[in-house]
């Protein structure tokens, strides 16, 4: 029980890291809570990827790192030229305003509470935690570095070695904090990380719209992934993390905050996060940056400055990561699954009805379906709603290719991986239908 | 502006009303869980689970130990392999089966200790150390 509530604790240091560059004057208009969230998943990024580059150069993992983490984040504030602060958020509406923001946060509150009281009741931990999360993370606390004879070592290929090493490192330093791997306290990353999600992105949103709209927004995201991630059992395993920083990276520029360098780089980080927390992260990444740079071409200005701001972290983050991997000799790039171009369309009705049949038991395919129902109807306008969708486009898309490319029958696979998979799919829906009007910058472009 | 709005709150609402539904009542919500898997479909993981954390008490580090569960089935022991992994850190996996092909039984003999989910029938010079009724744990005598 200590062990576990120690290495919760542990998570308190994240912000600590991420302090030195949330500081910086152009975050100054965030409140302190959302601040934090923001400086939790920056110091995570950056704890993670100071991690991987101790294992590189052969140190092992002392306290220093956190030292190291934080100056890195102080440093990155000198990539922030302007010091002027990101737009205030509008004004609160009255009246019916604050009953519907209201309704919206206790609705929020209530998908949270769920996701924790069904990780508590053990009825959504994943056995992808027992399977290789776990054990990695164990193991490499133990360690005191990413351990390449454990990976190397026979008979254990299922534990995935060349998975990005974001959430096995968190774990590990929670793990060295707390003196062992506590198996139950790792299962509340679930609800932890939907409540940082919601604090997020309720405050990003903010930034741009009314309270009410911000806080319906966010409400349909996390009760959708509350749903899904219960259903779909994700607790202890990879995608909350995931999410975490697969929804506020894209929320971010989809905000005014994008049309700075600080909020383009601190996208940029988030973005880097989830390349880091999972495979799929990266093409999600490759989506994001593509689009935005096409659709929203006045903020993309100028076009190295901000393809820099907002890939350079996944560049620095997951190259480290390959070349530890090749230097050690334990795994060379991202193992795909079949011949690379070689598709098995033969299999497409078989995959189609497959996934169909996995979304449908995550509580009737409702967190799939209901966002799509509520962007049918709202029907966004402007070109940024045109960022989630294309994004979660790209991403069905690769994940579809991704089952075609199995050389054998692969329905048991999507079976236990598509519900999950597919999550950001509806999380980026949910957030599209948020982009109900135009924004100024929009209007004065055309 | 109003109908985007009160359209995603009706969504939510039908989304947090099913997240509750979803929650494991009839077992009890504030019963502490034996594992963390009792409630969910992995619950057939729990017995191993439980197994494991005692022998973790009792089986010393830097000892070989192999895991397989009775009735023999090798893709139940590939998988007990992987458990055992994560669960007796610092020790020696012998696996009883891979990628659910069996393991040739000289290989597993020579494992200091024998770990038996499901009702055992004594291995051959073996002492038992543990016997709960998830299942026991054997350590060879040399």
């Amino acid at each position: 029980m200590r062990a576990g509530y120690l290495w919760l604790a542990s998570f308190a240091i994240l912000p600590l890291v991420g302090a030195p560059f949330l500081g910086h004057p152009a975050f100054r208009r965030f409140g302190i809570l959302f601040r934090t969230v923001l400086a939790g998943g920056v110091g995570m990024v950056l704890l993670s990827a100071t991690m991987t580059v101790w294992a590189l150069a052969g140190w092992r993992w002392g306290p220093v790192l956190v030292l190291a983490s934080a100056a890195v984040a102080f440093a990155l504030r000198w990539l922030v030229r302007s010091h002027l602060p990101l737009p205030a958020a509008r004004e609160e509406g009255r009246g019916e305003g604050r009953s519907l923001t209201a309704i919206a946060l206790v609705l929020t509150a209530i998908s949270i509470l769920a996701a924790l009281a069904a990780t508590i009741a053990a009825r959504s931990t994943s056995p992808d935690l027992l399977l290789f999360w776990g054990p990695k993370a164990q193991q490499f606390a133990s360690a005191r570095t990413i351990d390449t004879a454990f990976l190397s070592a026979p008979h254990l290929e299922y534990l995935h070695v060349y998975y990005p090493p974001l959430v096995t490192n968190v774990f590990a330093f929670g793990a060295i904090a707390a003196g062992r791997f506590p198996w139950g306290a790792a299962t509340l990353t679930f609800p932890l990380l939907l409540g940082a999600t919601a604090i997020g992105l309720s405050g990003i949103l903010r930034a741009d719209a009314p309270a009410p709209r911000a806080a319906a927004a966010s409400a349909l995201v996390i009760c959708a992934l509350g749903l899904a991630g219960i259903s779909s059992s994700v607790a202890g395993n990879a995608e909350p993390f995931l999410l975490f920083f697969e929804i506020l990276g894209v929320a971010l520029l989809l905000t005014p905050a994008a049309r700075s360098d600080a909020g383009k780089l601190l996208a940029g980080l988030f973005l880097a996060g989830a390349a880091a927390a999972k495979v799929e992260g990266l093409p999600f990444v490759l989506a994001v940056v593509v689009l935005f740079l096409l659709l929203d071409r006045s903020a993309a200005r100028p076009l190295a400055r901000a393809t820099f701001l907002l890939l350079a972290p996944t560049i620095v983050s997951i190259g480290t990561w390959l070349a530890f991997g090749a230097t050690r000799n334990v795994f060379f790039g991202y193992k795909g699954y079949g011949h690379s171009l070689e598709f098995h369309w033969d299999h497409l009705s078989g995959i189609a009805s497959a996934i169909g049949i996995a979304l449908w038991k995550v509580g009737y395919a409702l967190p799939f379906s209901v966002p799509i129902v509520v962007l049918l109807a709202t029907r966004p306008k402007g070109r940024r709603a045109l960022l989630p969708i294309g994004v979660a486009a790209a991403l069905s898309a690769f994940l579809l290719l991704t089952y075609l490319q199995s050389t054998q029958d692969p329905r048991l696979w999507i079976s236990w991986s598509a519900a999950r998979t597919f999550s950001p799919v509806t999380a980026l829906i949910a957030l599209a239908s948020y982009c109900v009007s135009e924004t100024e910058s929009e209007r004065v472009d055309r | 502006m109003r109908k985007p709005l009160l359209l995603s709150l009706a969504g939510s609402a039908i989304l947090a009303g099913f997240s509750v539904a979803a929650l494991p009542f009839s077992r009890g919500l504030f019963r502490v869980p034996r594992t963390p898997y009792d409630a969910n479909e992995a619950s057939f993981l729990a017995p191993a689970w439980i197994l494991l954390q005692r022998a973790a008490e009792i089986v010393p580090r830097d000892v070989s130990v192999v895991v397989r569960g009775e009735p023999p089935d090798a893709t139940n022991d590939s998988y007990l392999h992987r458990f055992a992994v994560g669960l007796l850190p610092g020790r020696k996996i012998v696996p009883a089966a891979v990628w659910n092909v069996p393991s040739p039984p000289e290989e597993l003999r020579e494992a200091d200790y024998e770990i038996v989910v499901g009702k055992a029938i004594p291995p051959p010079a073996s002492r038992l150390v543990l016997s709960i009724p998830e299942g026991s744990v054997w350590k060879r005598e040399r």
